[in-house]
């Protein structure tokens, strides 16, 4: 079954999830910051390296967000990684476009807003555990090239163009690295 | 149906959130429309948390950072009602003959009608929805049913999205939804399709030069709604 291969401690974080949404549970809001923060300060610091204060604030911003959004999580439609992630990736765009040189007006609350949760049912929902478990098993077998890129673009926060300046490579060596990763991992069937 | 979809390239920076905000405001455009890219996306955004998930932590301390985060945790927890009411607030949105895409909604709070529009020609208007300091210029066109588009080359990257109508060039017919992504290389001469006005999302990463002998007397007005042309 599918749900076997879901870890119990993953497990364990969707009931704090609902306990927060239910009882405004803090003790399981606490559980949910020590695991959470040190990620979302590393996925900060790549993009950044050595801006803690930043870091902070944005791993702070994801913690209120889990805190206040918690009734809008649905484990049909994506693990609780995925929306962490997705929070953890809104909050650093929305603090970057604050307070970079170049400030920018455009809200990136309506530009992701639609895209996780979509209408779930059980057909999805296990087709979603699938994809999940493909991807997360072959990335452990990718050539360290094409993890490398990936990183760039996930978590660095580079484009694609920049990724190829930052490694002095050819954008088409990058593009082709991130397409072959993309094949493997099954994201991308082409059309 | 839509025949034309953002690069992988491009979904997976803005799954990644690495692409430029002008150019994610289109992606998100498109993707309203598209079960297709939605799909994508998701798949992306999955891969996104597994490298998040695996990012690594740093031994850095957080005893302080939680204790801090603990005691004000009461001023920022949202009431009940105000997080009904920011729920809400993006459905609101029908106004006249077109529904605007939500990603839109910041920039457009009524109706297409109500944008500021400036005419270029009396079968083309141009409304500036932002222009970002030092980056790109975000705008809707409007053309009427059956009209040529004046012909221009870009100097920079333009990406054009269809949110109503249809218009055709050189290369295909472009419908609701579609995206299409042009390099400054490119040249072309986009006709609207007879039944009907076409509104397009803009977004251009330099301005734009008319090459016909109409654009030729546009250009300054180009130029002066742009960023860069204003030092
Ligand atoms: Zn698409």
């Amino acid at each position: 079954m599918e749900r076997a291969t879901i870890l119990p401690a993953e497990e364990q974080r969707v009931t704090d999830m609902q306990s927060i949404a239910q009882h405004r549970d803090q003790a399981a809001l606490a559980r949910l910051f020590d695991h959470y923060v040190p990620r979302v300060r590393s996925f900060c610091l790549a993009a950044q390296p050595g801006a803690n204060i930043m870091a902070d604030d944005i791993a702070q911003e994801v913690m209120i967000r889990i805190w206040n959004k918690a009734h809008t999580y649905k484990p049909e439609s994506a693990s609780l990684n995925t929306w962490v992630f997705t929070l953890a990736r809104n909050a650093r765009i929305d603090y970057l476009r604050k307070n970079s040189r170049h400030q920018s007006d455009i809200d990136p609350e309506y530009l992701w807003r639609n895209v996780v949760d979509e209408n779930a049912d059980p057909f999805k929902d296990a087709q979603q555990k699938r994809d999940q478990e493909r991807i997360q098993q072959g990335l452990d077998k990718l050539p360290s090239d094409q993890k490398q890129v990936l990183a760039k673009v996930y978590l660095e926060g580079k484009t694609h163009k920049e990724a190829a300046e930052e490694l002095s490579l050819p954008l088409g060596t990058i593009k082709s690295r991130v397409r072959l990763a993309l094949h493997k991992l099954t994201i991308y069937v082409k059309r | 149906m839509i025949h034309y979809h953002p690069s992988i390239e491009t979904l997976t920076d803005y799954a990644a959130g690495s692409l430029p905000l002008a150019h994610s405001l289109c992606v998100s455009t498109h993707v309203e429309h598209c079960q297709e890219c939605q799909q994508q996306i998701r798949k992306l955004e999955m891969l996104g948390s597994h490298l998040f998930d695996q990012a690594g932590t740093h031994s850095r301390q957080l005893n302080h950072l939680k204790d801090r985060f603990f005691t004000q945790l009461e001023e920022h927890t949202l009431e009940e009602n105000d997080i009904e009411k920011h729920a809400q607030e993006p459905n609101s949105n029908h106004w006249g003959d077109y529904n605007i895409p939500s990603s839109l909604r910041q920039f457009i709070t009524k109706s297409y009608d109500d944008l500021t529009w400036l005419r270029l020609s009396p079968s083309f208007k141009i409304a500036t929805l932002y222009n970002e300091e030092g980056g790109a210029q975000i705008a809707l066109t409007r053309v009427k049913a059956g009209a040529h588009m004046p012909t221009h080359t870009h100097t920079g990257n333009e990406i054009t999205l269809v949110l109503e109508g249809a218009f055709s060039d050189e290369s295909g017919v472009y419908r609701q939804g579609d995206f299409i992504n042009r390099d400054a290389s490119h040249k072309h001469k986009p006709i609207v399709t007879k039944d009907a006005e076409c509104i397009c999302l803009t977004v251009l990463d330099a301005p734009i030069e008319f090459t016909g002998w109409f654009a030729r007397l546009l250009n300054p007005i180009i130029r002066r709604y742009h960023p860069y042309s204003r030092a």
